[in-house]
């Protein structure tokens, strides 16, 4: 996590045309943009697609980003953009495409157990998309409620409720994780 | 298993690295270096917000100067008093509304669609209150009239406020077409309260009202099709 102040630095001298603050501002943010990109289900290929693509869009509209402001949501709220919009075109390709005849069904993955370092994107897969990406810009991110509703161009009690609900089946997957766990391990 | 636990699961997970290929950020560096130039931020969001009442107002009141001030002159005091600063604060709110739509991340204060059924509810809200002659003489004839001139003085406002979106960034550009729908249609209504002097509360509820729905709805049709 960055200093807000920091970050919003930056971005005004990337605005200036600094190519340094520029640089700097790719290597910060990439990595938690990547993530945010893979937690939502991208393969890494993708990700990296997604990325690259955001940051061209960033530069495109780097004057709409007003000093003093937070970077992260109007970051976000870009990123998320690029994803739907990747998301719309995969889907009309998707429609043109012969689909096969029987498609092999994939278990969601169950998250690691205790002791080792618990896998994000496994954590994250069962809870729907809108649930994964307020949940991964308030803990991975650590964004506020706020920023995550300016990213999220909703309420702050709208991202309450996806919040409660997501740790709502969170609980409810870790809890039956655990218990599992704690009946294979009586047996042997 | 409490929040706290989960919060500490979720905390353990983001802990762990995740690195993206250094030759991607170094690819992304040179493009965007190759092309870096200082660029003039956005004014401030109330600069923005007030350009678009003003335009929507001169607009409105440039159309009814046209076209005769005839509604304007035979309104009562009351009539005065509850509709020009209820579609004032309406246009205020769609502005403001519409401005947060271009610059990503800004704070939604009101829903696109929230926005468009309130305006709409308060406008019928008011004429219901200040019109009583429930008759309808040439309902549709004059209704297709009004329906028309409204729509057309806010054809202006909606290309001022595409010209406003062009150098900010909608993220969601159904919500901006609906936004920029609303506010123009609310200059074509307040065209229509200076200029048309037929105070038939069916007329005035329906085919003035309906102008800002109208221009909604053509609002978010547009952005779609330009989405694709």
């Amino acid at each position: 996590m960055q200093p807000a102040s920091d970050l919003e630095m930056l971005m005004a001298r990337y605005q200036r045309g600094d190519f340094a603050a520029a640089t700097a501002l790719i290597h910060r943010l990439s990595p938690q943009l990547h993530r945010f990109f893979v937690v939502q289900l991208a393969s890494r290929g993708d990700a990296d697609d997604l990325l690259q693509e955001t940051w061209m869009r960033i530069h495109e509209v780097r004057h709409t980003y007003r000093a003093g402001q937070p970077v992260l949501p109007w970051l976000y709220a870009i990123a998320r953009h690029i994803r739907v919009d990747h998301y719309r075109k995969a889907l009309r390709t998707a429609a043109r495409e012969e689909p096969l005849e029987e498609v092999p069904e994939v278990a969601a993955p169950l998250p690691a157990p205790s002791g080792a370092t618990p896998d994000l994107e496994a954590l994250l897969a069962p809870l729907p998309q809108s649930q994964r990406e307020v949940i991964e810009m308030l803990k991975v991110s650590g964004m506020s409620l706020e920023e995550v509703a300016r990213a999220t161009s909703s309420s702050v009690g709208s991202v309450k409720q996806k919040a409660h609900r997501a740790y709502e089946t969170l609980r409810e997957r870790l809890s039956g994780a655990r218990s599992m766990k704690a009946r294979t391990g009586g047996l042997s | 298993m409490r929040d706290r636990e989960i919060d500490e699961i979720l905390k353990q997970a983001a802990q762990a690295p995740h690195a993206v290929d250094p030759a991607l950020l170094d690819r992304v560096a040179r493009s965007i270096g190759s092309s870096l130039a200082p660029v003039r931020p956005l004014p401030p969001a109330w600069v923005l917000a007030c350009g678009l009442v003003l335009v929507s107002v001169a607009v409105a009141l440039a159309g009814a100067a046209r076209l005769g001030l005839f509604g304007i002159q035979k309104l009562s005091l009351l009539q005065h008093a509850l509709i020009f600063p209820v579609l004032g604060i309406l246009i205020c709110l769609a502005a403001t509304a519409f401005v947060a739509e271009m610059i990503p991340g800004s704070r939604r204060l009101l829903a696109p669609g929230f926005l468009l059924g309130a305006a709409s509810l308060a406008l019928l809200a008011v004429f219901a209150v200040l019109f009583r002659d429930y008759r309808t003489d040439r309902f549709v004839s004059q209704g297709v009239a009004c329906l028309t001139a409204g729509l057309l003085h806010a054809v202006p406002v909606a290309l001022a406020a595409w010209l406003l979106l062009r150098r900010g960034f909608a993220v969601d550009s159904m919500a901006a077409g609906v936004v920029a729908g609303t506010l123009a249609g609310l200059a074509g209504v307040t065209m229509l309260e200076l200029h048309c002097a037929n105070f038939e509360a069916p007329h005035v509820m329906l085919w003035h009202t309906a102008v800002m729905p109208v221009c909604a709805a053509a609002g978010a049709l547009l952005a779609r099709f330009a989405r694709r």
